[in-house]
């Protein structure tokens, strides 16, 4: 109960303190990215057919970004650029749902300078943290069993089957990335920023983890790739 | 912690019931006052809401060119503020540009 109190307290300073006691210099944007990528781990895939390729889960990457102006003509920042694909997996023992995810964490540093009252050309190097996952839906045999062992126990007679487990493999990254970038004030706080540069990642699908072991992952071209992006920005400044 | 809650929750009603119609003119609010000397941006995000609705009950009463003052000199404040770069900045808006004419150029010859 105290400690819920003293919670309170402290959410209620850092919330409305923050913005009452000086003026906020925060943006926060969404918007899409579009690239290129060349994923023939996925594409060439003769052994395991995945979900056909299109813009959306391909070149599509979902974006959101949130900027803090720590110098007058410069920001610091998260920018997050997303790739989903979602589909089902003709494996051997079942059909698993298969969930592809490709995330490029992005902490930028933004120069910009203002052209026009209304148009800002802005200047951004970052580093990449990016992150690749590939979660599987399977259907392991002694499941059901167990799961069955166990309810049976709390007195329910009905028994369980085809009971699914989901597992990740994941892959980490580091990459840089520099864009050039235009933004149109529709109003002092509302802007629409479109960027483009190319973004360099040094993936190896050799170093793909599986529950703490090393596995191999599919091929991926996501190195020197051009990169463009569209977001709508709201500067709480 | 319900009591709590609900006390807190009581006395944010009771206060935030304040009505504009008791206030003289609009355009003399001290939220507008602030705004035309520090900016919009200046205006702690809770009080939004309440300025676009003394911005619209000014306009109503003849009051367009306080708001129009305000918006404008709004604009000139950030113009002014970023117009010409400062400091570390324009070597690193010269390094990224740099940077991107490389990259650029290497990918044309790449791909000869």
């Amino acid at each position: 109960m105290k400690s819920q109190i003293l919670r309170f307290f402290l959410s209620l300073f850092l919330f409305w303190g923050s913005f009452s006691l000086a003026q906020p210099k925060i943006s926060v944007g969404l918007g899409l990215g579009l690239y290129e990528p060349t994923l023939s781990g996925f594409d060439e895939n003769s052994d395991v057919k995945f979900p056909t390729g299109n813009m959306l889960n391909r070149n599509f990457l979902f974006n959101w970004a949130v900027y803090y102006e720590f110098f007058s003509n410069a920001r610091l920042g998260y920018n997050s650029y997303s790739s989903f694909e979602v589909g089902k997996l003709d494996l051997i023992n079942s059909k698993a749902v298969y969930r592809r995810t490709i995330i490029y964490r992005m902490f930028p540093l933004e120069t910009y300078f203002r052209w026009k009252p209304r148009i800002e050309l802005n200047f951004t190097l970052t580093p990449i943290w990016g992150r690749g996952r590939i979660f599987v839906d399977t259907t392991p045999g002694d499941k059901s069993e167990d799961w069955n062992q166990l309810i049976n126990s709390f007195g329910d007679s009905k028994p369980v089957s085809d009971l699914g487990a989901t597992d990740a493999m994941t892959n980490d990254w580091i990459g840089f990335s520099g864009m050039i970038g235009i933004r149109y004030y529709l109003s002092t706080r509302i802007g629409l920023d479109m960027k483009m540069g190319f973004m360099d990642n040094s993936y190896k699908n050799e170093k793909w983890r599986l529950q703490k072991k090393e596995v191999t992952g599919p091929k991926m071209k996501i190195d020197e790739l051009p990169l463009f992006s569209f977001k709508v920005f709201y500067g709480f400044k | 912690m319900r009591q709590f809650t609900s006390t807190v929750l009581f006395f944010v009603f009771l206060f935030g019931q304040e009505s504009m119609a008791d206030r003289p003119n609009p355009c003399e609010d001290p939220l507008l006052n602030l705004a035309e000397k520090k900016g919009i941006k200046a205006i702690p995000i809770k009080d939004i809401p309440r300025f676009r609705k003394l911005m619209k009950a000014c306009e109503d009463k003849g009051g367009y060119k306080v708001i129009e003052k305000i918006v404008h000199k709004d604009w000139q404040r950030d113009y002014k503020k970023a117009k010409t770069m400062a400091s570390f900045t324009p070597t690193f808006s010269v390094i990224v540009f740099l940077v991107m004419i490389y990259y650029f150029i290497g990918l044309a010859i790449a791909t000869k």
